[in-house]
């Protein structure tokens, strides 16, 4: 979408361009973001700046007079904060321009460039970065546009219509999807970890943020009670394995012994004992630590390593999918906000063109009514701003062509042919103190 | 049947068509809509209850209009549900019930008000309070089976191991057993009550007018009762929860259904 004029430059890196050893030494702690922005606009040509700082990507929004400069300047900025020549960190940057840069921020937002295509977070971040922006008075007419009316609106359209983000495609997350199906709600729900291994750790680790009561169990008892003591979890005795899978909700198993410690016969006598309350079995252990026919007890659900990776691909699979109808909703919002941009920048223009010739009218009568009487020189200003009127009028009708490319062209060839800023021909929203003042360059 | 019945019953039909395409998977997040309909439906059909009542023809009257109100019952009660649990998948299996029993009811032959050959007047509060009790019952134990009926499905999509169809548009097993639990448990002592004052009923006619026989679906009103009673010793008493406790309830709501049957065949008969 060529000639859009929307004036956003974004330069930045990602996980698709730069290696983590990169992307760490970009990264900007919250605290630091004020300066951070206060640095960016305190480059030459740039007016309006939002930094978007993840652990996946480091991207720069800024709108800018000139986007060679700027692109410069920000590219030094970069290369500055990761202590690197800016040649050195050249290969690991990308930069958009005009709307390929507003298409950009609306897949990010809609986290279809995400490491995990369709994951939630990205929206999140992108609020606040632009929140950020905001607060330190560094967003202005462009970014609100872009982000606000723009991107915002993107990701929503592509949440609500598509299933991009419907189901989990990480391990641990189709696990907790499948216990939360079993027991629903886990708060006060009984967890019990059996073995004190990394993964096991991984997984208390998450349901514990979702409310559960631990329980750990392992055959060496000083490593459960490490665990225990690291997650505010209960310890059981080994010996007393079949009271604790009777008290449970959801089993996780997780030891590094190499045959099954959770047997058919243990989980039948379990099964009678909790009289029909259903159990949900995680076996993220290999090799597994749960018979697999356990499985065929009714009232028992299990979930072992590979059935649960399966879930996952089919559900990265099906986000695929999606991501194809995501992008052609992106494409459909960039058109209908280019669109937008062009009809907002129509009036603006208008009243800058006419600004201008009339400045120049009214100037002219002036130099040239010395000495005249008051009465003279109002009559020859109502005939030099006579002349001004019937000459702008064709102009004038063009420009209210209901055609916004044809209108679009016309902007364009007034602000080369009577130096009519772009900036002049945005709405009044002034971006923040600071920026403020080297931006408005006017016509 | 009236213009306002069948307004009743194409909110329900268009609210049960959007449940069973949430249910194939053809159209996601529609239960707003589906609700919506939903509660037009059970609007439209308290006001036809209201209109038929104002006309004469009360919900206890005859099987019929028990029928309907049993219908309206399921569809309010799964209403009010579903506002604090995500029920979409019962609604595919409550929608069209009520539908199927609304056009059951609407369409049966008309007649006179007859109860076991009894008119209205003849019954008296016992047996008016026999077929209100009976008629709430069914309804409570109605929805009770639809939950077993979901929970059964929900039962087999995580036993395969099929996430997108549980998480999607399935209830957590744990909710689905403790509503039905709940349903059952209120069912209860109200068709408990029903058994009772229907036999004194059916006791006193056999005095009064020689027409107490004992027939078939008195011998299935008291097995089902007898099966939920099971089922309500068999949960607080042994702990019985899950599938057990899904078929006993479906199991019980077979015969209540039967009984349902039994009288509304010898009315259109």
């Amino acid at each position: 979408m060529p000639g859009a004029n929307i004036d956003l430059l974004l330069v930045g890196v990602s996980h698709k361009t730069a290696p983590v050893a990169v992307r760490e030494r970009l990264t900007v702690d919250p605290e630091a973001i004020a300066a951070a922005l206060t640095e960016l606009t305190g480059l030459a040509p740039v007016r309006e700046a939002v930094m978007l700082a993840t652990c996946n990507r480091v991207e720069l929004y800024v709108a800018a007079d000139d986007a060679d400069r700027a692109a410069a300047g920000l590219a030094e900025v970069l290369a500055r904060r990761a202590g690197v020549g800016v040649p050195e960190l050249a290969e690991h940057l990308y930069q958009h321009r005009d709307s390929a840069a507003v298409r950009h921020l609306f897949r990010v937002a809609s986290s279809l460039d995400s490491l995990v295509v369709g994951e939630p977070q990205i929206l999140g971040q992108t609020k606040q970065a632009y929140d950020a922006a905001v607060q330190h008075g560094t967003a202005g007419a462009v970014l609100r546009a872009c982000f606000e009316e723009g991107a915002f609106r993107v990701a929503r359209r592509v949440r609500r219509e598509t299933a991009i983000a419907r189901n989990p495609v990480s391990v641990s997350s189709v696990a907790v999807d499948f216990a939360r199906q079993v027991v629903g709600d886990f708060a006060r729900r009984r967890v019990l970890i059996v073995g004190a291994g990394k993964m096991s750790e991984l997984a208390a680790r998450t349901l514990r943020t979702h409310g559960a009561t631990l329980t750990v169990i392992n055959r060496t008892r000083a490593r459960a009670d490490e665990m225990a003591k690291q997650f505010g979890a209960d310890v059981a005795d080994w010996e007393n394995l079949r009271g604790a899978l009777v008290a449970a909700d959801i089993v996780i198993a997780s030891t590094g012994a190499q045959r099954p410690v959770l047997t058919l016969d243990l989980l039948t006598q379990v099964r009678k004992a909790r009289r029909g309350r259903p159990l949900c079995l995680l076996d993220i252990a290999v090799p597994r630590d749960v018979e697999p026919a356990v499985g065929e007890l009714s009232d028992i659900y299990l979930y072992d390593i590979d059935a649960l990776q399966k879930v996952a691909g089919e559900h990265r699979a099906e986000r695929a999918e999606e991501a194809a109808e995501a992008e052609s909703v992106v494409e459909e919002e960039l058109g209908r906000f280019v669109k937008k941009w062009r009809n907002r920048q129509r009036g603006p223009m208008i009243s800058a063109l006419q600004t201008h010739f009339h400045g120049i009218a009214r100037a002219e009568v002036m130099r040239l009514s010395g000495g005249v009487d008051e009465k003279e020189r109002k009559a020859r200003l109502d005939i030099a701003e006579s002349l001004v009127k019937k000459l702008l009028h064709q102009p004038m009708t063009a420009l209210r062509d209901d055609d916004p490319d044809a209108a679009m062209s016309l902007v364009q060839a007034l602000q080369r042919l009577f130096s009519l800023s772009p900036v002049a021909a945005l709405p009044a929203e002034a971006p923040g103190e600071g920026s403020a003042d080297k931006k408005a360059t006017g016509s | 049947m009236s213009t306002l019945t069948w307004h009743a019953v194409g909110a329900y039909g268009i609210a049960a068509a959007i449940y069973l395409l949430h249910l194939v998977g053809l159209r996601r997040g529609a239960e707003n809509a589906g609700r919506a309909l939903l509660a037009i439906g059970v609007t439209l059909h308290f006001a036809d209850i209201g209109v038929r009542c104002y006309h004469g023809s009360n919900p206890i009257s005859s099987t019929p209009e028990a029928m309907s109100l049993v219908a309206f019952i399921v569809a309010a009660v799964y209403l009010l549900t579903s506002l604090r649990y995500q029920l979409t998948a019962a609604g595919a299996f409550v929608a069209p019930a009520v539908v199927a029993l609304i056009l059951l009811a609407r369409l049966a032959p008309a007649e006179a008000p007859v109860q076991d050959g009894v008119t209205l007047p003849m019954m008296g509060r016992l047996g008016q309070a026999h077929i209100l009790l009976a008629t709430l019952g069914v309804a409570v134990f109605a929805f009770a089976a639809v939950l077993a009926v979901v929970y059964l499905f929900q039962d087999r999509s995580l036993k395969r191991k099929q996430l997108d169809r549980a998480v999607d548009r399935g209830t957590p097993l744990d909710t689905l057993d403790r509503l039905a639990h709940r349903c059952v448990s209120i069912g209860f002592p109200v068709f408990t009550l029903a058994i009772v004052t229907g036999a004194i009923w059916v006791a006193r006619l056999g005095i009064l007018h020689g027409q107490g026989t004992l027939r078939p679906e008195y011998l299935i009103a008291v097995g089902t009762w007898i099966a939920f009673a099971v089922l309500i010793i068999a949960r607080v008493g042994a702990g019985w929860r899950g599938r057990r406790a899904a078929w006993l309830t479906l199991g019980g709501f077979g015969g209540t259904a039967l009984v349902v049957a039994a009288y509304f065949i010898r009315h259109a008969v």
